[in-house]
């Protein structure tokens, strides 16, 4: 624990950890201090000289975001002095502002016309200027409008943070502009469209494309959710107007490094209208899908479900919900009675591996990468690559990374160690227990035989440097990376989909065959559950998809069942931290289409046992069930290697191909050939 | 390994350099303007926000003011960029720079342009160029060093008669002084440019 220091704001006593700074001391006794350049969570930089406030015996004044709290400072953040500078400053920027907030769609949450209105400044007193700069606005996702900037820089700095590093200042002073390399279009960029330098912008100089006429902050209600695109299962902040989604923010705590979403999760909404949207259940009738009633859809499952019994096959991804899978684990288990019932999961990791313990990364000083390659660019658990970068640039973190090919994240690296996985991690484990570092007995017999590299040698230094080390592992390496954290630090397993370890803790484990089993062995009946990394139809006399899109799969099926998204249902995941997370409904399911708890309901029903919803108390129970880590011998678990980034894009296929992430994936894929 | 347009080159030119620049003329309006113009060519860093916008804001004022075309508002403008720019601003230069126009704001110089005059006799929008009649002996020798033509008569022929002195013409005079050197006489004055006639 922070060493806590005392020192008085504005008359208030003030009590906060060592190393916090003036503007965050302030924040915690409900003290604001204006700003414009400080970002929560990221180093001051001054630029903006809003946050100038005077101490106590100082001769000038100082500036709140770089300057941290000392016990015994006593601070003054209103006096006439400071209040002119701040005044000042605004009134300079709103000289080269356009001043027509009342169509401007950031009014409300625009911090340039909250400081106008605080300082009581109607009009600039000083010359109006304009630099008639473009806006670009040749890409679907993010309008960029220098005529609006007021050159704070939190979109350069939290691109750099992130690592992405597309965009930088030209010139500077008033005419300074923020740009491109070369100034060219954002889609000719480097650029992810990940649209975290949107969230921080405190004006209108960048702004979601489709924001125009579309509301503005006051007119949003919002609702926090989990996007389930990927394995990292990002918070998000929606906003819905009239019932449908507008935007979609970062959930994360402001100031956390987990505060990013990529262009999937935040623009991907579009999908739950785009044309593939299922709305109807459809049966095939004489070789041709045709539209039918629900009455008839679950009929017609109950009456096959019946006939095929114990040889029916569940299938499902791994991110429907908690509610989902214990109901369909209830479902096959009490209603249907087979034993064949297994997700995507088992196709990328053993279930053990999803019971890992969690691991706090914004504390974290060290992050080793085994077997695992983030990458933001290949939006491939793009926001764990966003959160390690931050954490190095910003929290000065350190990072391992054991592969044995060449992520990208690789290059900026602490260490990497190249190679077969299990064997670096012996070598690292032998490295560090040779360095004199107490470990278990099995550990160091195990290892006796190994001698470290040089390379080990010196990533085994960082490691015993590091005082919170977090491991993050590809699943089948788990067991192994597991036994470093026995020595120091925590082990987490990071899965591919954003409730796989849900799906497992919910029971979704197979006693009969598994996944890749009941694609080829012929069962009688295959019911599918989610997006499907499948193009063809799996052997099977019968097959049921329950999607919310049509997707290669569901046009090979013979019954189609119209499922909800993500942000049309309520429920609960578990992200790849082990955090239970709250799914809230944002809108209403399209057309006809039902959650998919719902329709298992309906199943049972029709097959005579009602089943009961599940209690948030049983999953809360599952949650809990967390294994310990106990020594493993290095081993990886085989046959379980799958292409991560071709099973990311399948999985989101449906997302892309219904939304304007299509248009990225055309031109990213058109610029990269 | 990014993408991003390289960082310009460190700057050629300190503080130093722009001190030495207004020391070349004497009426505090123009010091201040040179002073401010050759601050933000380069050694402005741009890096906070009362330097990098007011100092701009500064130029404007002062060309204004100089143009014999300031208001008070102009003053005091200019006297408020540099009161908080001296409290506000990050570094040394930015204070540097309030110092600067504080000190030339001190003198009566800006409220005497205000009305159009300037001591100095440096800045060019309110003075003029004109031959003094009494003094001019045609010779010719300013009428040659005009680069713009400005300046208008016949040089002298000896025995002869009926000249009429030299003159400069205002609408295409620039100001430049060079008549003035040329002049071996003293012929060339530079009177206020209220008290002028447009030829």
């Amino acid at each position: 624990m922070a060493k806590l220091i005392n020192l008085k704001i504005d008359g208030k006593d003030v009590q906060v950890a060592e190393g916090t700074n003036l503007i965050d001391a302030a924040e915690t006794v409900g003290i604001h201090i204006p700003n414009l350049c400080y970002m929560k969570g990221m180093k001051g930089i001054g630029a903006c000289r809003l946050c100038l406030v005077e101490a106590e015996g100082g001769k000038a004044p100082i500036i709140a975001c770089n300057t941290k709290a000392k016990e015994g400072m006593n601070i003054a953040t209103n006096t006439e002095k400071v209040r002119e500078i701040r005044k000042f400053v605004i009134d300079l920027i709103l000289s080269m502002h356009p001043l027509d907030c009342m169509t401007c769609t950031k009014a409300g949450v625009c911090n340039l016309q909250q400081y106008a209105y605080d300082f009581e400044i109607k009009e600039s007193n000083f010359t109006r200027k304009k630099f008639g700069y473009p806006t670009d606005e040749a890409n679907p996702f993010i309008k960029r409008d220098p005529e609006y900037c007021v050159l704070c820089s939190r979109c350069i700095r939290i691109c750099k943070a992130q690592g992405t590093n597309v965009l930088e200042f030209s010139g500077r002073g008033v005419g300074a502009k923020v740009v491109t390399a070369n100034d060219a279009p954002l889609q000719d960029s480097t650029c992810t469209f990940c649209g975290n330098c949107v969230d921080v912008c405190p004006v209108n100089a960048l702004l979601e494309s489709d924001r125009w006429r579309k509301g503005r902050e006051w007119d949003y209600e919002k609702v926090d959710s989990v996007c389930l695109s990927c394995g990292n299962g990002c918070s998000v902040t929606v906003s819905r107007k009239d019932g449908e989604v507008v935007k979609i923010n970062s959930g994360a705590p402001e100031g956390a490094a987990e505060r990013f979403l990529c262009a999937v999760g935040r623009f991907g909404f579009d999908s739950m209208k785009g044309d593939m949207r299922l709305t109807v259940p459809m049966k095939r009738v004489n070789g041709e899908l045709q539209e039918t009633s629900w009455e008839d859809a679950i009929a017609t499952v109950a009456e096959k479900l019946r006939a095929a019994g114990s040889e029916t096959a569940f299938i499902s991804s791994g991110n429907i919900l908690n509610e989902d899978a214990a109901m369909l684990k209830k479902l096959a288990d009490d209603v249907v009675k087979t034993k064949n019932i297994d997700s995507t999961v088992s196709l990328y990791s053993g279930y053990d591996a999803m019971n890992s313990a969690t691991a706090d990364l914004e504390n974290a000083d060290l992050f080793v990468l085994v077997g695992i390659a983030p990458d933001q660019w290949k939006r491939v658990l793009p926001a764990l690559d966003g959160i390690v970068r931050k954490r190095m640039n910003e929290g000065g973190a350190k990072l391992l990374v054991l592969n044995s090919g060449e992520p990208k994240i690789a290059s900026v690296a602490t260490a990497f160690l190249k190679g077969d996985e299990i064997k670096m991690l012996e070598q690292l484990g032998q490295a560090v227990i040779s360095k004199g570092v107490k470990a278990p007995k099995e550990m160091i017999e195990a290892l006796a035989h190994v001698n470290p590299s040089d390379d080990a040698m010196n990533a085994a230094d960082v490691f015993i440097a590091s005082n919170a080390p977090v491991i993050l592992a590809s699943p089948t390496l788990y067991k192994a990376a597991a036994d470093l954290s026995l020595i120091k630090g925590d082990a987490v397993a990071v899965p591919l989909e954003a409730n796989a370890k849900g799906v497992v803790l919910m029971g979704m484990t197979s006693e009969g065959k598994k996944f890749s089993e009941i694609v080829s062995s012929g069962a009688k009946l295959v019911y599918a559950v989610g997006e499907m990394p499948l193009k063809d139809r799996p052997d099977t006399g019968f097959l049921v998809v329950q999607n919310s899109h049509m997707t290669d799969l569901a046009t090979q099926a013979d019954l189609i069942l119209p499922a909800a998204t993500a942000l049309e249902t309520d429920g609960t995941i578990v992200d790849y931290l082990g955090r239970l997370k709250q799914v809230n409904k944002v809108c209403e399911p399209a057309g006809e289409s039902r959650q998919n708890t719902e329709i298992f309901m309906a199943v049972a029903d029709a097959m005579g046992t009602a089943l009961k919803k599940v209690k948030d108390t049983d999953i809360r129970k599952a949650v809990k069930t967390k294994t310990k880590a106990s020594f493993a011998s290095f081993k990886k678990d085989k046959g379980l290697d799958i292409d991560a980034e071709q099973f990311t894009e399948d999985m989101r296929k449906s997302t892309i191909n219904c939304s304007r992430l299509l248009w990225l994936r055309e031109v990213e894929r058109g610029v990269t050939v | 390994m990014s993408g991003t347009p390289k960082k310009e080159e460190a700057p050629k030119k300190d503080m130093k350099d722009v001190f030495a620049a207004a020391e070349k003329v004497k009426c505090p309006v123009q010091k201040s303007q040179i002073f401010v113009e050759e601050f933000l060519s380069e050694p402005m860093c741009g890096k906070c926000h009362p330097c990098a916008l007011g100092t701009y804001e500064a130029l404007v004022r002062l060309k204004r003011i100089s143009a014999g075309l300031g208001k008070k508002a102009d003053v005091a403008a200019i006297q408020r960029i540099a009161d908080d720019m001296l409290e506000g601003s990050r570094c040394i230069k930015g204070k540097d720079t309030a110092k600067f126009l504080l000190e030339a704001l001190k003198t009566d110089a800006f409220r005497e342009h205000l009305e159009r005059h300037c001591e100095d006799r440096e800045c060019t929008a309110l003075i003029l160029y004109r031959v003094i009649p009494e003094k001019c002996v045609l010779c010719g020798l300013c009428k040659d060093a005009c680069k713009y033509y400005a300046v208008q008569g016949e040089k002298k022929v000896s025995y002869r008669s009926g000249y009429l002195p030299f003159e400069i013409r205002q609408k295409r005079c620039v100001k430049c002084g060079d008549c003035m050197d040329a002049c071996p006489y003293g012929a060339i004055e530079v009177i206020e440019e209220k008290s002028g006639v447009l030829v």
